[in-house]
């Protein structure tokens, strides 16, 4: 008779932290709490062996070499870690897929600060109508470049997090600066 | 960095059954095909122990998902009790400690096969549909890498032409299940093989469905507050299956999407679909008290 395997510490983590990404970008604007306040666990819970990350943040790398990822240039990277995002710049060479193959556009993990700043207005699948919200340290011009970078399918998502709480915005999403 | 640091403690099978680069995988196509509605996102489907085709793909998706909080219920064409939905809701509690459920009100998760629950789903609740073929494009491209350029050119004159041909020929339009539906305005997706009865039940849901397809390798997903519209001509209105006047002859429901059950003398009686509404609906006409949810056709019909 099989015995039922138990949840390890790890594996819990990581499942909470995906459960709450997975909610994020599913209801873009609406904020979800991982398991722990770092970026530390969204690389636990998504990166391994088989990804390419790149990394501003000098304090990720030991967990990004412990997961095994290939360790890239910004253009090469499928996953993004930007911690507090300075300059409008480094967003350009972030790979955006294509609209045939719209699955190698990145996930970009940004460092904000929720519920103060510039207002915004999100619109599009996960809404139901609109949503005002407020996001401070992001660079001045932020959303109107995102506007201008993507062609729908391709682009790239963001997790922006303030702490625990992340709030996801997926390339599908209509932002509009108030 | 030391070898104790790389390696985790023995265990006779990881929790959840799939290994954890298995499950970070799904995780980061689960992310994409949200971020994108209705764009199919390859992923390596895993072994599983069943056979690829009886639901290995929502299966996986399931098993990543799990946590020994989460509730789960396993629909088979509308039934918990089918032999396809009864050995994977026990293979899912027996590799997660998941607690199990027949009622839709009380799961979390609801892994399903052709049909989407009669009540509503609410926000908290993520639906995990089984698709066979996920390229709504195959019956008019069997060539996949041109359906792939169809996809990403939104080429789909040949969807209604298909369509159209149906009209021609038969007066109305024969597509039964997996009514092809364009997701956001932009990709068109096989919505699995659920009756047409079911696609506006995805339209601007409160719930996120994922579907996964684990003999062709594919997922796509169908976030909250999404528009969902089947593919129709102007003229030409959406029909749904003509159930909204039919009565369970067991459990007295009226208005719910029926199993027809063919009569020794030729006639047939009809049994609502959905097996665990139809049982409430019979506790409640025994004078149980049932908690009996809100339902998305109301007297057999989709409010607009």
């Amino acid at each position: 008779m099989l015995n039922t395997p138990v949840q390890g510490v790890d594996e819990a983590a990581a499942n909470k932290t995906f459960e709450a990404l997975l909610w994020a970008l599913s209801r873009p604007g609406l904020a979800s709490n991982l398991s722990a306040a770092s970026d530390e666990a969204i690389i636990d819970a998504l990166i391994d062996r088989e990804c390419r990350v790149y990394s501003a943040d000098p304090q990720l790398m030991s967990n990004i070499l412990c997961s095994g990822a290939t360790v890239s240039e910004v253009k090469d990277a499928d996953h993004v870690f930007l911690g507090a995002l300075r300059d409008l710049a480094s967003l350009d060479d972030i790979s955006k897929g294509s609209a045939l193959y719209p699955n190698e556009g990145a996930t970009v993990v940004l460092r904000v600060a929720l519920n103060k700043g510039r207002k915004i207005r999100l619109s599009g699948p996960g809404v139901k109508t609109v949503l005002d919200i407020q996001i401070a340290g992001l660079p001045d011009g932020f959303w109107q470049n995102r506007a201008e970078m993507f062609c729908y399918p391709a682009g790239f998502d963001l997790f922006l997090r303030d702490g625990r709480q992340v709030i996801g915005i997926p390339r599908s999403t209509i932002v509009e600066v108030l | 960095m030391s070898l104790k640091s790389l390696t985790k403690p023995w265990q006779s099978m990881s929790y959840g059954f799939l290994d954890p680069s298995a499950k970070r995988e799904l995780r980061r196509k689960m992310l994409k095909s949200v971020a994108v509605p209705g764009c199919q996102m390859p992923y390596a489907s895993r072994e599983v122990p069943m056979a690829r085709g009886w639901g290995t793909g929502a299966l996986q998706v399931s098993l990543t998902l799990l946590n020994p909080q989460m509730c789960v219920k396993v629909i088979d064409q509308g039934a918990d009790d089918s032999v396809n939905a009864a050995s994977i809701r026990r293979f899912l509690a027996r590799v997660s400690g998941a607690p199990t459920t027949l009622d839709t009100l009380e799961a979390h998760l609801i892994q399903s096969r052709h049909r989407i629950p009669e009540e509503f789903l609410r926000e908290d609740q993520i639906l995990v549909l089984q698709v066979p073929n996920p390229e709504p494009l195959r019956s008019v491209q069997p060539n996949m890498s041109i359906a792939r350029q169809m996809h990403a050119d939104a080429d789909y004159g040949r969807m209604w032409l298909q369509l159209y041909e149906q009209i021609v020929r038969s007066g109305r339009i024969m597509q039964g299940a997996s009514y092809p539906s364009m997701v956001n305005g932009r990709h068109v997706m096989t919505p699995s093989p659920i009756p047409r009865w079911d696609v506006p039940k995805l339209n601007m849901s409160k719930h996120l469905t994922i579907l996964s397809a684990g003999r062709e390798k594919r997922i796509f997903a169908v976030p909250p507050y999404t528009r969902v519209e089947p593919l129709v001509f102007d003229d030409v209105p959406y029909q749904v299956e003509d159930h909204g006047a039919l009565t369970c002859k067991r459990s007295g429901a009226k208005g719910f999407f029926m199993n027809e059950i063919p009569q020794d003398d030729g006639t047939s009686a009809f049994e609502v679909s959905d097996s665990e509404y139809g049982v409430k609906s019979i506790r409640q006409r025994d004078g149980e008290a049932v908690n009996l949810g809100g339902t998305w056709y109301k007297h057999g019909e989709m409010p607009k």
